[in-house]
């Protein structure tokens, strides 16, 4: 498999990169590099401060210090946040599943109505309503996700009163968890099905003209029988390949959503880290998303090279 | 399509206009105070904010720092993927391979995830989120050129410059660039549209420059100080209607510049 071994090994130079970065970057900054990599708002004594400067190794060789990264990155050690006085691992782990349920939803709800309403719009492109839906579609492609969910949360929590304004559950029941994270699931899977509307419409036009459709037309094929047995096959391969990648953003994509509607999950994990300069939470964080999105893409890929041999063919 | 395109360019018109000279078009300079959290009124139009600015005045003020940062972020973002495009599809083999895997690598990075990052590292200004976004954003630019000059590079008046003894550079830069730009073109728009997009989101997330206000920004101020809770409508409405256009129009622009080059949506 030339084309797995390949997509690999820009994968792994993709996550050298993120890891140096993280490495490089507090150090690279004006200023004592121990207040950027433990956050600047960060009260600690004077020995702590000391007993932390040997433990990262800060009176060492830039090269010995990558060494105790690297090994402590090994050791699943993604440093201390100091303001939440945790561990960045710990607290990664115990916001990520919230994060994981409502975006991976909101994910496998936008693919279905991406697909068929894609599809639609695609093989009926030139009516009023294929037209309509694909405006809609990229209306919605062109908001900010922020502010749809910010609109959404007016009209129907402030002004209908349908929905509670913010948090995941007032008790820990499977309805009321429902009731609350019906709004934000709601604003991401419109997002991600009108992107996939989009995608999936282009590569129907794109597959309706090709030659095999127009040969299982003269063959007798009825035009449902195209669309279903023919043409769909081979313009649902970007949307899949696309539906795989959204995975790996499982952790990031639904940031500002998340803040919106006040959910306890990584996205207000990071806003609070922004907003604190608790450095150690923000560069877990992108090493975690950086993972798993490369996961995603390797998953991608994958998919991709067992659906379609053509893609195994290009890459030899 | 052609009624949505002249919409798009009034439009666009339009807010370059209140970019150009907000001062002539806004009812208030934007030092000038009165009482905050005013409702609408004939003296302001959209209200006044916390520290009682106008906001009508302000989201006319805004424009020039949104367009700014879209527009300069698209442009850097172009320049960097039409050369590492075009060098990358002129010069097969080692040179081509490295590009190409350096913007596989770009397109692999958690875009926004690190931009916050940086921007939290780095004081927030307008530059420096022009540079990161712009930085960021030219990997789909770099292979849609790249896939244009590799047909281009064979045809028969590159070949014969070749042939003429002109230089490489000078080749790129007179023979195929014309011939590459109707593809540039619509993705430009498209690269400064996805710059406004992700300027929107970073100024949400407190990551903006708070000494240059833009739309993005006025909606978070209104988010955290208090709009939004007073059910200030609008405070926050105006701001988050003219992203949307904005970005709708410059979209629908590249749609109609690129309409008849499929590669440009194939990425």
């Amino acid at each position: 498999m030339g084309y797995i071994a390949n997509r690999l090994i820009r994968y792994a130079v993709c996550l050298i990169c993120i890891i140096t970065l993280n490495f490089a970057l507090p150090r690279a900054m004006p200023g004592d590099p121990v207040w950027n990599i433990i956050g600047e708002d960060v009260y600690v004594s004077e020995e702590a401060l000391q007993e932390i400067r040997r433990e990262l190794g800060l009176d060492r060789s830039l090269f010995e210090q990558f060494q105790i990264y690297i090994s402590s990155l090994l050791h699943f050690d993604l440093g201390y946040s100091y303001i939440l006085k945790s561990s960045v691992f710990d607290l990664i782990i115990s916001r990520m599943g919230w994060t994981l349920l409502f975006v991976g939803i909101a994910i496998i709800i936008g693919a279905i109505i991406g697909f068929l309403v894609g599809a639609y719009t695609g093989w009926r492109s030139e009516t009023r309503m294929g037209r309509l839906i694909s405006v809609l579609s990229l209306v919605i492609s062109c908001t900010p996700a922020y502010f749809l969910g910010l609109l959404f949360l007016l009209v129907f929590s402030f002004r209908l009163g349908l929905f509670p304004f913010k948090g995941l559950y007032t008790e820990p029941t499977l309805a009321s968890i429902a009731h609350h994270l019906f709004l934000p699931i709601l604003v991401m899977s419109l997002f991600a099905a009108s992107r996939n509307i989009l995608i999936m419409r282009g590569s129907t036009i794109l597959e309706k003209a090709s030659l095999y459709a127009l040969y299982a037309r003269a063959k007798g094929c009825t035009d449902r029988g195209v669309l279903y047995v023919h043409v769909l096959k081979n313009a649902s391969l970007p949307l899949i390949a696309q539906v795989a990648l959204d995975f790996g953003f499982v952790f990031s994509g639904a940031l500002v959503v998340e803040i919106v509607f006040t959910l306890n999950g990584m996205g207000t994990l990071i806003y609070n880290a922004v907003l604190g300069r608790d450095y150690p939470i923000l560069q877990g964080s992108l090493l975690l998303i950086a993972i798993t999105v490369i996961i995603a893409n390797l998953a991608a890929d994958l998919i991709s090279a067992v659906i379609d041999p053509r893609i195994r063919e290009v890459g030899r | 399509m052609i009624q949505v395109n002249r919409y798009a360019l009034f439009l666009m018109i339009v807010f370059i206009i209140l970019a150009a000279v907000p001062g002539l078009l806004a009812p208030y300079g934007l030092k000038e105070r009165s009482l905050p959290y005013q409702d609408p009124s004939l003296e302001h139009l959209l209200g006044t904010n916390d520290i009682g600015q106008d906001i009508l005045s302000e989201l006319i003020y805004s424009t020039r720092i949104s367009l700014l940062v879209g527009f300069a972020a698209g442009t850097l973002a172009t320049v960097i993927g039409l050369i590492v495009g075009l060098v990358a599809g002129y010069y097969k083999g080692g040179v081509s391979e490295v590009l190409m895997g350096m913007t596989d690598v770009v397109l692999t990075i958690p875009k926004l995830p690190l931009i916050i990052i940086v921007a939290a590292f780095l004081r927030p200004s307008i530059w420096i989120l022009i540079l990161i976004l712009g930085l960021l954003g030219w990997e789909s630019i770099a292979r849609v050129v790249r896939s244009k000059v590799l047909q281009i590079r064979e045809s028969g008046f590159v070949m014969g410059a070749q042939c003429m003894g002109f230089s490489h550079p000078w080749i790129m830069a007179s023979e195929i660039v014309p011939n590459i730009m109707h593809v540039v073109a619509p993705k430009y728009m498209l690269a400064t549209a996805a710059a406004m997009l992700s300027e929107a989101s970073l100024s949400f997330l407190g990551l903006g420059d708070p000494n240059n206000v833009s739309w993005g920004m006025m909606i978070s101020f209104a988010f955290s100080r208090g709009g939004f809770i007073r059910d200030m409508w609008w405070w926050f409405l105006p701001p988050g209607i003219c992203i949307t256009l904005c970005i709708l129009a410059i979209a629908a622009i590249a749609f109609s510049l690129g309409e008849d080059s499929r590669e440009v949506w194939q990425d």
